[in-house]
């Protein structure tokens, strides 16, 4: 039977092992795809279930990583101050790629505004999480 | 990271072994720590401290060079 580990050194030891392979398996995974994408293309990499599951682990560990870079960042900036900055940009970008999309040939009205409005959400969430961490985090800092 | 915690040990009677039972953690680990090849956590320094009967001054503290 499998005793669990209480000996914080093997706990870390065993953090760093899982980093190794982690590293090692991604490796992998880019070099799988990048032969995909030498002898399929672009389209017949994305059909290889492996892309999802680097653009997942992609995406988890940036936004892991948000809450890393909120503590560490000695930002003198009110959250809501970067947030409203960050929305304006957001709704800016939005709307610029959305108007071309309407303007490119073959593209109706509606494919700009569906266009827009993914890049909104797409870009809303991570800039609402970042909002949630520093504000956390300047309540902590007020508490004490 | 030099300490007293052999010394401490030997004073008290416990092998490295029987000091790694009484906490939850391996030989190796007292070993590594005696030895200054490890930088316990601040919780594993209490507990030695407690099985060895000393504070953490005693046991753990080096003058700043």
């Amino acid at each position: 039977m499998m005793k669990k580990i209480t000996d914080e050194r093997l706990v870390l030891q065993n953090l760093n092992n899982i980093r190794i392979a982690y590293i090692i398996q991604t490796i992998g995974i880019l070099g799988i795809l990048g032969y995909d994408l030498d002898t399929k293309g672009l389209d017949g990499m994305r059909e290889n279930p492996l892309w999802l599951v680097f653009m997942i682990t992609t995406v988890i560990s940036v936004y892991l990583s948000m809450s890393i870079s909120a503590d560490h960042e000695n930002n003198k900036n009110k959250p809501q101050r970067s947030l409203n900055i960050s929305l304006v940009v957001l709704v800016f970008i939005s709307t610029v790629i959305g108007f071309f999309v309407t303007r490119t040939n073959g593209f109706k009205i509606i494919d700009g505004v569906i266009m827009g409005g993914i890049l909104f959400i797409c870009g809303l969430i991570p800039i609402i999480y970042i909002y949630y961490l520093r504000k956390k985090r300047l309540d902590e800092n007020n508490k004490e | 990271m030099e300490n007293k915690v052999k010394i401490a040990r030997i004073q008290v009677n416990l092998t490295q072994q029987q000091l790694a039972e009484k906490i939850g953690v391996t030989r190796q680990t007292i070993s590594l720590i005696e030895k200054g090849k490890y930088n316990p956590t601040l919780k594993l320094c209490l507990d030695i401290c407690y099985v060895v009967n000393k504070t953490l001054d005693e046991v753990f503290w080096v003058e700043k060079e």
